[in-house]
């Protein structure tokens, strides 16, 4: 392939890996493995150094936004509030990750979270005669009270159904955790949420990895907060 | 509490030795993948990890990426699920502490049933040769599986399959990796089976990698369904201990 047609071949794909320009020769007859085999290790230690840097800047940008989140979920969870975590496709396993480490931690108390994904007859029920934009929306308004928290977690922070769902959150007086990526989206924006965490990144898998280690943050510091009110 | 464990997840970085276990792992199941494979997951403490390398799969978050099988097996018994759903030369990814009994009963199968195995998981390790693929974090802290670490993972390996689908000519294997696997698995000095069902005339129905099989039992007599044997030239000669079933 010519320089001109690798060129072509790169700008073709311009949603595709950082990578994806180290290999556009599409060579059929290609043989040589251990060459495939160190640019990937090579790529794979690059990204992890990329993933590993945004976490950390992500929480030395977050570290007051956590404090503050802690704050308010360790003074309504001594209350009897509750946590109900919700997010579309990976978020939503991300935010399903969360909601496990409140109820069932390996370490420390078990508080009352769960996740607004795990029950298809309740997401399809909703989805089916509502729409899916409000199939969050619904839920809070059957489980919502004024002294729970819900959590949402997404890398546009602009999606309709997580959007709805705080605007719902809000009315009925529960506190508002946004997780987004890139510029914030919607989420940062809006006065339906509290506290936003915005991850400053294009990838969403990057986004993803630093907003799992914000969230167990959240939940380490959540702890300190109940331990300091006498909650042990 | 114990003391806030986030700077080795942070700062851990990937060894040389785990990306390139990374890369091998990539390339094995792109092959897999371009020879019809399914990718079963299972994470069976934190099942929404299973989720999400299905959903990483099947649904990429890269438009123009495609769209691969994978599929969450969840449950109350992943081992019947997966005994009764997987194909030879499919793969299975676990993401699980080294003794979660059900992952270990699974990767202690996956021969007989044929399957690639790789398993994704932190603190002590699996028994070596457990999985073909062991993708490992030795940080000991039960929380690891709540930081992203694994997430990481899975998201590089997902990454990194997708890189190798741009190098059609090292889709298939090489000639001398052929060479191996008929080694291991065709000069039939034992080869893993599982029982599927008894005979009554001293043989039972047994699972290999090679499909179902009449094999004489009178050597291990009495086996049960779901016991692993040694398979010689048509014969059980031998029963595995099955210390990790659950």
């Amino acid at each position: 392939m010519n320089e001109a047609a690798v060129n072509e071949a790169a700008t073709q794909k311009p949603t595709a890996e950082a990578t994806g320009f180290l290999y556009p020769f599409l060579d059929a007859e290609e043989r040589d493995q251990d060459s495939l085999l160190a640019d990937l290790a090579a790529s794979a230690r690059a990204k992890a150094r990329e993933s590993a840097a945004l976490r950390r800047s992500t929480l030395e940008d977050c570290a007051g936004l956590v404090a503050t989140a802690a704050g308010e979920l360790a003074r309504r969870l001594a209350a009897g509030g509750r946590i109900f975590t919700f997010g579309n496709g990976g978020s939503s396993t991300d935010a399903a990750t969360l909601a496990a480490l409140f109820a069932r931690p390996p370490l420390g108390r078990p508080l009352p979270a769960w996740s607004l994904t795990a029950d298809q007859a309740v997401l399809t029920a909703l989805g089916n005669d509502l729409g899916f934009e409000l199939v969050f929306a619904r839920q809070l308004i059957a489980h919502g009270r004024n002294t729970d928290i819900a959590i949402a977690m997404s890398t546009s922070g602009s999606s309709k159904d997580l959007t709805a769902a705080f605007r719902e959150a809000r009315k009925r007086g529960m506190y508002t955790v946004g997780f987004s990526g890139y510029d914030g989206g919607e989420f940062a924006e809006s006065r339906d949420v509290d506290v936003c965490f915005v991850v400053r990144s294009q990838s969403v898998h990057r986004i993803q990895e630093a907003q799992a280690l914000l969230g167990y943050e959240l939940w380490a510091a959540v702890h300190e907060r109940l331990g300091e009110q006498g909650e042990y | 509490m114990t003391a806030l464990v986030t700077a080795p997840a942070i700062d851990s970085g990937l060894g040389e030795e785990l990306s390139a276990d990374l890369a091998a792992a990539a390339l094995v199941l792109a092959r897999r993948f371009a020879a019809g494979a399914t990718l079963w997951c299972l994470a069976p403490a934190w099942e929404p990890h299973a989720h999400h390398v299905a959903v990483e799969f099947v649904h990429p978050v890269i438009v123009g990426k495609r769209a691969l099988p994978a599929v969450a097996v969840t449950g109350p018994d992943p081992v019947a699920a997966l005994r009764v759903s997987a194909e030879p030369d499919d793969i299975v990814l676990a993401v699980a502490a080294a003794d979660d009994p059900a992952v270990r009963s699974v990767m202690r199968r996956a021969p007989a049933w044929g399957l690639t195995t790789l398993w994704i998981g932190g603190g002590a390790r699996p028994d070596p040769g457990a999985a073909d693929h062991v993708l490992w974090l030795d940080d000991p802290d039960p929380r690891l599986p709540a930081t992203g670490g694994f997430v990481l993972l899975y998201h590089l390996l997902w990454e990194l399959t997708h890189v190798c689908f741009e190098h059609p000519g090292l889709l298939t294997p090489a000639a001398s990796d052929c060479a191996d696997l008929v080694c291991v698995t065709c000069r039939d000095e034992g080869r893993l089976g599982e029982v599927i069902v008894r005979r009554p005339d001293g043989h039972a129905a047994v699972r290999t990698a090679q499909g179902e099989e009449l094999v004489a039992t009178m050597l291990v007599d009495p086996v049960e369904p779901g016991d692993l044997v040694l398979v010689h030239a048509g014969t059980a000669i031998s029963k595995l201990t099955d210390e990790a079933r659950p």
